[in-house]
């Protein structure tokens, strides 16, 4: 299977004027755990919701496993989604959840929600209200993946936890997508968080795709330049500029090529994939070519 | 998805059932006495009035007559509590804590989802309204027919198969408001605030016209009069009695050329030192009419079934109001 499991062409949501998602075009392969990384109020809600259909597009087209996301009962059993927050119902117990789950998703596995609260040491007669952040969470993870879906959608699962439980929700989270081979899609405004887990990126910034692309590949096609001072035009060719900073001698150039820097006069270097995230979001929203600044 | 709805909606609905299993035992206590006290209007033979008048008298001063306010203001409260505790939050309340997104991303459409809720709680609107009203109105039986007034428009409205389309309307409207407004106190106070004026504007404006009222305009019965004034210009008001057993929706005394019948008196006949008799007299000999426009026993129920029906109607549209939003304009 090498259909893609997202496939969003020129994809657009607007609210009245203000545009939450602009013309965004992405293939994401199966398979694959994949990072949306970008900053608060960047669009990654506002896509992820496109993903499992909470909403409907603007403008462009959107398919999620080849169906139009929210389409009926059988689409909505190919895709788990764990919404912003984690919602559960505060007044139901952990049990009833899971009769929630069993009694809506015809393809629930119930011992394998049964098992995953043991594991958890969750109560099941506990009410979903007084569980902590981190148990909320894992609740909404297991109800998610008990319907056994084909993706796994997470807006933000980690960001109200602390630091134990994100480490236990990730753990947790990793463990399942090695054992069941599901594709996931999860999103975060912190890159720490994803970076052991993902092996495919999309960048968020101002409603607009920045970078998206296989994590090896990415690391492999960025570079820290950093040479004497000299104008974007003297780097090497197929170089394109992402960030560059500049003291009075020296020029420090993150640049995307296909091919390998061979320059002597510059120090290649490669990049954490913070930094080269970091690059991205930094970078100026309309594209411009960076100029140097000659102002002192 | 039924047990789901189900689930939540079990604590409102305990509470309701007991509301009004409390109630059913006052009405079933006090049903017994009120039967007792008819008996004498039940046996009668002749001079029936009298014996009703002292049915009714005795009914109003015991605790039947607490029990008959009580009951009015419960057959009215009823429905608009119903569309502010059931149908405001039902759909506010999820998406006010977010958990319309879990719900949504289950294997279900969220129109199943919606209609699931729709059916389960409003089937639970209709059963504790029509039991309600079907209490009421059998406890009340014998006190409306006594007092021949079933018909009149505070009655009307606590008795029969319209508090059943209100309660609907409200609990249907409750649903969208909060569906529109997203949060569950101001859905609330919506639903309370349309309802009101919806039911309000029933028997002032609209009820009468459900269906043609009967129109007479017979000879003025000088000994059918309620009130007889005449100011100091001499400008006149007479007012006939209202019709016995039915809705009297307007009731004047016009001349014998349709004008409404305003004076001027003839003060030496109606004048203060003229005797009242002879004023009288006098009005008897102008040729008035009474023109009287209402709505005689025989049409409650055809009226009953007309209001009723528009009721559901509206709730109907609402819900079809509520489908539409939920999959064209919640997204």
């Amino acid at each position: 299977m090498t259909d893609p499991v997202l496939r969003a062409t020129g994809l657009s949501k607007r609210y009245g004027r203000r545009v939450a998602l602009a013309d965004c075009t992405l293939a994401v392969p199966p398979g694959r755990v994949v990072g949306l990384v970008g900053p608060n109020g960047a669009g990654k809600t506002t896509l992820l919701q496109l993903a499992v259909g909470m909403l409907a597009p603007t403008a462009g087209s959107i398919t999620v496993l080849g169906g139009r996301p929210g389409s009926g009962p059988a689409q909505l059993a190919k895709v788990g989604f764990v919404a912003q927050d984690a919602p559960t119902y505060a007044g139901l117990t952990v049990a009833e959840h899971l009769r929630f789950g069993r009694h809506t998703n015809p393809g629930w596995d119930q011992a394998f929600a049964e098992e995953r609260i043991a594991q958890l040491d969750l109560d099941p007669t506990q009410k979903a209200g007084r569980l902590s952040g981190g148990q909320r969470a894992q609740l909404a993870l297991t109800l998610a993946v008990a319907k056994r879906p084909e993706l796994l959608v997470l807006d933000e699962p980690v960001a109200s936890l602390d630091p134990i439980a994100r480490r236990e929700f990730l753990r947790a989270l990793m463990a399942y997508t090695a054992e069941h081979r599901t594709s996931v899609i999860l999103s975060s405004h912190l890159v720490s968080d994803l970076e052991r887990v993902c092996d495919h990126l999309i960048v968020l910034t101002a409603s607009r795709v920045r970078v998206a692309g296989e994590v090896d590949e990415l690391m492999g096609s960025h570079y820290r330049l950093t040479g004497a001072r000299r104008d974007p035009g003297d780097l090497p060719a197929g170089a394109e500029v992402i960030e560059h900073s500049h003291t009075e001698r020296q020029s420090t150039y993150i640049v995307r090529s296909l091919v390998p820097i061979d320059d002597a006069s510059l120090t290649v270097e490669q990049l954490t994939l913070e930094d080269l995230v970091l690059a991205y979001l930094s970078r100026p929203v309309a594209p411009h070519r960076p100029e140097l600044e000659t102002a002192r | 998805m039924i047990w789901f709805t189900w689930r939540q909606f079990r604590t409102p609905a305990t509470i309701t059932a007991g509301a009004l299993a409390v109630f059913a035992v006052v009405l079933l206590v006090s049903g017994n006495t009120i039967t007792d006290l008819y008996s004498s209007v039940a046996t009668c033979q002749s001079d029936c009035g009298n014996a009703v008048d002292a049915f009714l008298t005795q009914v109003r001063n015991g605790a039947g007559g607490t029990i008959y306010n009580a009951a009015l203001a419960v057959m009215y409260a009823a429905p608009p509590l119903i569309g502010v505790f059931w149908g405001a939050p039902l759909i506010a309340r999820e998406i006010e804590a977010g958990t319309h997104r879990l719900a949504w991303n289950q294997s279900i459409t969220r129109s199943r989802w919606l209609a699931t809720k729709l059916a389960v709680v409003g089937g639970a609107t209709a059963l504790a309204t029509g039991l309600l009203s079907w209490g009421v109105t059998t406890w009340a039986q014998r006190i409306d027919s006594a007092a021949a007034d079933r018909i009149t428009p505070l009655v009307f409205g606590a008795r029969g198969v319209v508090p059943i389309g209100y309660a609907l309307f409200a609990f249907a409207l409750g649903v969208t408001c909060g569906m529109l407004i997203h949060r569950t106190v101001p859905a609330m106070a919506a639903t309370l605030g349309v309802y009101t004026v919806a039911v309000a504007s029933m028997p002032l404006w609209l009820r009468a016209h459900l269906m043609p009222a009967r129109h007479e305009t017979p000879a003025l019965d000088m000994g059918n009069l309620d009130a007889l004034l005449i100011d100091q210009k001499g400008a006149m008001l007479v007012e006939p009695n209202a019709v016995a057993n039915a809705w009297t929706v307007s009731n004047q005394t016009v001349t014998s050329s349709g004008q409404p019948f305003t004076g001027p008196a003839d003060l030496t006949r109606c004048g203060r030192s003229a005797a009242i008799r002879g004023c009288d007299e006098w009005v008897g000999s102008l040729g008035l009419r009474q023109d009287v426009v209402y709505h005689p026993d025989s049409h409650y129920w055809p009226l009953q079934w007309i209001e009723a029906g528009i009721f559901v109607a509206l709730a109907a549209l609402l819900a079809a109001v509520s489908f539409w939003w939920l999959r064209r304009r919640l997204s």
